[in-house]
């Protein structure tokens, strides 16, 4: 296996204030190597946004090691902690540009943000996205959907990332937009030998990109493998519940009796609980 | 934005009063045929004529001389004013949202204590502490404004501060200074721009208020709000006294509001212009 990049260990979060407070991951272990893409996966409030969000920093590890490229990010605080975000190491992609691109600020505003000397950085960053720079004067909300997200991807790009995090970026896109999309992070991580860690609760978009998965139920990794094992033998009944319930176009799939008894599983399985 | 402003027809009429009242602040004393000062015994309450052409007042002092000589001081009492609230209620506002509970905490509480506050009464004490004058009085009013300012930058920079954009800027190595001033600051000026308009506005009128009650501007100088008290005293005497400064108040007001209408629906309207121009 490459060297690992990011490594996640016993990682817990809660999150929240006072009686509010609640933990949404419960020690989890996650290994990314230079040049390995890791699929995510887990329905919608199994903690995968929380992990991502803790491994950049947005949110406080309550306990647990977190080393991206052997700095130990859970140690950075104030101009530290600003000064390893500017070096670049490390990227996020948000699910919806719409959201994470300034409103008010050109495409080549945004890209080039926190760039010292942007010059043609900005121009290439949108060409390697496969993008016209002449779209840089364009604000978000005068391109389409797939436009902003690969202005997205130029923004993390033109930092030159080691790892690049990917939150869920086309679950807001249409399905040909998707490919496209799809096809230019697997194209760039493989070209920039980039490590990536992609989040999704699409099986569909995630196993087409991936080397392994690791599968996140309730805040706990209950499956991990490589994307051919997990997909095509998986061992923990979510893990099967989630593959079984990916619609598919001829209609197949689980059933629902057999979901039912999945869920009946999951409900005595290791940190499983009880699906409603 | 001043181009949104303009391109309503209650911006343009707007802007016209206040460019013209800006005017007379800056030629007004200038522009007066007599001495503001001056009091003639022989033309006492006089109505209008071509050596006066407002009349005079109880005093024989010219009317028009000192509506004239009197609009500077309004108005830089009211800009003064409004300067005191945005200094006191935007950066507050703008380091609450950024500078973590303890500091939001004691922001909010000091505003809800300002607001308590009774305007007179505050502004009485004010003058009774630091004494009688126009500083003190501004200081007060100013004060008593920043709270309008700080809820509506407050208002405007919440949303803006937990925005992914900024959370991107920050995951980019963004300082906290950065992102207030490439993300937060322009969202946040409209609001403040409209702000300004009305309470300036309200500036106005509080000036003019406490000039009538004697604190802040003291006699003789000429304000506004002075010339409306003393003329309301004459009523009987000069009925039409009152009007003129009480029109150019009126018109001040109106304008400052009118502005800050069309500032409130300038991001509308280049907002449907980006989309037009983008279909076509």
């Amino acid at each position: 296996m490459a060297e690992p990049l990011l490594e996640v260990s016993g990682l817990v979060v809660r999150l929240g204030r006072g009686r509010e407070r609640r933990s949404i991951l419960h020690g989890v272990d996650l290994t990314v190597g230079a040049g390995e893409s890791v699929g995510l996966i887990g329905e919608t409030g199994s903690g995968k946004t929380t992990l991502a969000r803790t491994v950049v920093g947005l949110h406080r590890a309550e306990r647990g090691t977190l080393r991206v490229a052997g700095t130990d990010v859970t140690a950075l605080r104030g101009a530290r902690l600003r000064a390893f975000r500017r070096s670049g190491v490390v990227q996020y992609v948000f699910q919806d540009p719409l959201r994470s691109l300034d409103p008010d600020l050109t495409l080549g505003d945004s890209v080039g943000f926190g760039i010292t000397d942007p010059g043609d950085r900005v121009a290439d960053a949108l060409l390697a996205v496969g993008l016209d720079p002449a779209l840089a004067a364009r604000r978000p909300g005068e391109v389409s959907g797939g436009q902003r997200q690969r202005a997205a991807i130029a923004r993390a790009m033109i930092a030159r990332p080691r790892l690049l995090i990917c939150d869920e970026p086309v679950s807001a896109l249409d399905a040909a937009t998707r490919v496209q999309v799809l096809d230019l992070l697997s194209g760039l991580c493989a070209e920039h030998g980039i490590g990536l860690l992609y989040i999704s609760h699409d099986l569909g978009s995630v196993a087409g990109i991936t080397d392994r998965l690791v599968v996140l139920h309730h805040g706990d990794v209950v499956e991990t493998g490589t994307t051919e094992q997990v997909v095509t033998a998986p061992c923990h009944p979510y893990t099967r519940l989630l593959i079984g319930s990916a619609p598919t176009v001829d209609g197949g799939g689980m059933g629902r009796a057999e979901r039912a008894e999945l869920r009946a599983q999951l409900a005595h399985a290791p940190n499983g609980k009880v699906l409603t | 934005m001043l181009r949104s402003v303009v391109a309503s027809r209650t911006g343009t009429v707007s802007v016209a009063v206040l460019v013209f009242v800006a005017l007379l602040a800056v030629a007004g004393p200038w522009l007066a045929p007599h001495d503001p000062l001056l009091q003639d015994p022989q033309a006492i309450l006089a109505g209008a004529s071509a050596e006066h052409w407002l009349g005079t007042d109880n005093l024989g002092r010219d009317v028009a001389s000192r509506l004239l000589a009197g609009s500077t001081l309004s108005l830089v009492a009211a800009l003064e004013a409004v300067a005191v609230g945005l200094v006191l209620g935007v950066v507050p506002a703008l380091l609450s949202v950024h500078l973590g509970r303890a500091v939001e905490w004691l922001s909010l509480r000091l505003m809800e204590a300002l607001v308590t506050l009774p305007f007179l009464v505050f502004a009485v004490a004010m003058t009774a502490l630091l004494g009688n004058g126009l500083q003190q009085a501004m200081l007060a009013v100013g004060v008593l404004v920043a709270p309008g300012f700080y809820r509506v930058t407050r208002a405007a920079a919440l949303p803006v501060a937990t925005a992914q954009y900024v959370e991107a800027a920050v995951l980019a190595g963004a300082s906290p200074w950065t992102v207030l001033r490439r993300h937060v600051w322009p969202k946040v000026v409209p609001a403040v721009a409209v702000s300004t308009a009305s309470l300036l506005g309200a500036s106005l009128v509080i000036v003019s208020s406490l000039t009538f009650l004697g604190i802040g501007i003291t006699p003789p100088t000429p304000t506004w709000g002075g010339m409306l008290a003393t003329d309301l005293q004459y009523l009987f005497q000069r009925p039409f006294g009152p009007f003129v400064p009480a029109v150019l108040i009126v018109a001040t007001v109106w304008a400052c509001n009118g502005i800050a209408d069309a500032l409130r629906d300038a991001p509308a309207l280049s907002a449907e212009r980006k989309v037009a121009a983008h279909v076509g």
